[in-house]
């Protein structure tokens, strides 16, 4: 926490004094009223995060390292087995790569997406608000539901796809989307990006519209074409917007579960098997709670690995932003 | 800038430039629709399609060719959802846990907020950093120690350890929120009702809670359309009808002869309506709170 006398070392100004009374004040606040009743009204989270936060990281830590028997979750200590078993399992290779695959397609066709769409309706167009509040509906319903009416869509047999390429004599085109290895995984990142993209689109909006239109303008006059303002303007003012989009992407890409449970449960022939979908079925239908651990220990590794790679990228081109200053 | 500029471009070649001007803009109509309509296209044809389906007779809904418009509406699907005991047990289910959840994240993100915004207690910092670092967990990695604590405290299979869980997901989103909030609302009219003798109890609810009011609905929209949603923890901590969510019984809609479409759209339908009521009212704030998170973050 920032103490008072850090402000005295500052540079005297205005803004300076302003900010030490209100810390002067909020300081008086703070003797008139008691940690104690601090404390209690931050009990209950407290609480939630000892139990739900700190007591789970503990105990995937040390179920990984042993056996886990159910009915009594027994362990038995193993040491590094749990992992080497991974390493040594021929799937391993093939799962990560999938999850790569899985996570890449997916926040690509996201971002892309939500770029291209948020691009068009920034336009000052008038009668583009009600197309703007269709494109986000496939957002705002529930995942569940969208895998579903996406695994309606793609039945081979009876699915409205392959009826209407049927219909329009394409017959050879109408695939088995999710019963063949080859097309299932790109079909269900389809469905996926379908029910993401609206709020990337959303995200780039907001930052697109607090951008002052002059600059455009100015570069029209100059005889820039709408390439080269994409490419030089917007493209450039978008770069934070984007890698917030990226990280927030790639995450709930690592994340993700419902769609391809729904849509796949990680068939056909483990061809939409990724890493979370196998966490799932190694704890919960092989019940193999150690080897799950095990599994978790190394995604929650990766994420934060993705968290800390951002951490660096962002003051690397901090202090370049600064050292061009 | 631009208006030096301007001035120094001769008046023909000015001219020229309005033209050519107005002949984009005609051009960015047709171009914006155009693209704008594939969009659409693209977002509301799948949903169209569940919509249409949800309202034929089941024998239109394998017709081929594939009808966009039914031929007969019927409310028949709706009709059979509706009878269907299980569907409505986790229809219930689903809106009791939903419920229970906001209820209690709201109360742990006031009392949370409030804490964290007006009391500057030792440890506050690394208090609120772990606030969000449990929401920054992932939630497929936390299934294996989630099932084995709600075990150990006999809470599987229950409404009381769904909401737990989904407590995990919305009370960090609830107290960053509201402490946000507070953070905001001058103190001087609380510190005015301390003079007078008003006691925090009294303080919370009869001041503070009040002037709330906005954050307290995002926070309330936030918990329960996830509480609603949500399909991996359901999955996971819940075992049989009994206690089913919708989303775990939409997800299985499967009986002997098969997937019956025409009724799973309709309880999809009916599964989507309080999202979509939310999120057309809260898009815009919604937006907001996540990427001002993130970039501060």
């Amino acid at each position: 926490m920032v103490s008072d006398t850090d402000a005295t070392g500052m540079t005297a100004g205005a803004a300076v004094s302003r900010r030490m009374a209100t810390r002067l004040t909020r300081a008086r606040r703070t003797g008139r009223r008691r940690w104690s009743a601090g404390y209690l009204l931050i009990a209950p989270a407290i609480l939630l995060i000892a139990l739900m936060m700190i007591y789970p990281v503990v105990q995937t830590f040390y179920f990984s390292f042993n056996r886990v028997q159910l009915p009594a979750l027994r362990t038995t200590f193993v040491g590094f087995d749990n992992f080497l078993r991974i390493l040594r399992d021929p799937d391993t290779g093939p799962l990560f790569r999938r999850t790569l695959v899985w996570v890449l397609g997916g926040v690509a066709l996201r971002i892309a997406l939500g770029l291209g769409a948020a691009l068009v309706f920034n336009a000052k167009v008038r009668g583009t608000v009600w197309m703007r509040i269709l494109v986000i509906l496939p957002w705002a319903i529930p995942s569940v539901v969208g895998a579903n009416l996406w695994r309606w869509i793609v039945q081979t047999d009876v699915g409205v796809l392959n009826q209407t390429l049927r219909n329009w004599g394409l017959g050879a085109w109408a695939l088995n989307w999710l019963g063949s290895p080859d097309t299932a995984m790109w079909t269900v990142i389809v469905a996926y990006a379908w029910g993401g993209f609206p709020f990337v689109m959303l995200l780039i909006l907001a930052r697109l519209q607090g951008l002052p239109e002059e600059i455009n303008e100015a570069a029209t006059v100059d005889g820039a074409n709408w390439w080269q303002i994409f490419r030089y303007i917007t493209l450039p003012s978008l770069a934070g917007v984007l890698t917030v989009a990226l990280i927030l992407e790639i995450v709930s890409g690592i994340n993700s579960f419902d769609t391809l449970m729904i849509m796949t449960g990680g068939g056909p022939a483990n061809a939409t098997m990724i890493w979370g979908i196998k966490i799932y079925k190694t704890g919960f239908t092989e019940f193999n709670l150690g080897g799950a651990a095990a599994l978790s220990v190394l995604m929650f590794a990766g994420t934060l690995a993705v968290f800390v790679i951002y951490g660096l990228a962002n003051t690397r081109m901090r202090t370049r932003q600064e050292e061009a200053l | 800038m631009s208006g030096s500029i301007v001035d120094s471009v001769p008046v023909a070649s000015r001219r020229s430039f309005w033209t050519r001007r107005r002949l984009n803009t005609v051009g960015k109509y047709v171009l914006v629709y155009g693209l704008g309509l594939v969009f659409v296209l693209f977002s509301t044809l799948p949903l169209l399609w569940g919509v249409t389906t949800a309202l034929k007779m089941p024998g239109e809904v394998y017709a081929f060719p594939p009808t966009w418009i039914p031929k007969a509406v019927t409310f028949e699907n709706f009709i059979a959802v509706i009878n269907n005991k299980t569907l409505i047990r986790a229809f219930f289910n689903t809106l009791l846990i939903a419920s229970a959840t906001t209820i209690v994240a709201l109360i742990v993100g006031v009392l949370g907020g409030y804490g964290f915004s007006r009391y500057r207690i030792p440890g506050r910092t690394a208090l609120l950093w772990s606030v969000l670092l449990t929401k920054l967990f992932p939630r497929v990695v936390v299934i294996v120690p989630f099932f084995v604590t709600l075990r150990n405290l006999q809470i599987m299979n229950t409404y009381q350890g769904l909401i737990l869980v989904y407590l995990m997901v919305t009370f960090p989103v609830a107290i960053w929120l509201l402490k946000g909030f507070f953070d905001k609302i001058p103190v001087e009219i609380e510190d005015a009702a301390i003079v007078d003798g008003c006691s925090l109890p009294q303080l919370l609810l009869l001041v503070v809670l009040p002037m709330a009011r906005p954050a307290l609905i995002a926070v309330a929209m936030y918990s329960f359309i996830l509480a609603w949603n949500e399909f991996l923890f359901a999955l996971v901590f819940t075992n049989g009808l009994e206690r089913r969510p919708l989303s775990v019984a939409l997800a299985f809609f499967i009986d002997e002869n098969g997937i019956r479409w025409g009724e799973l759209m309709a309880a999809s339908v009916i599964m989507s309506l309080p999202a979509i009521l939310v999120f057309t009212l809260a898009q815009r704030m919604l937006v907001r709170g996540l990427s001002d998170g993130a970039v501060k973050g």
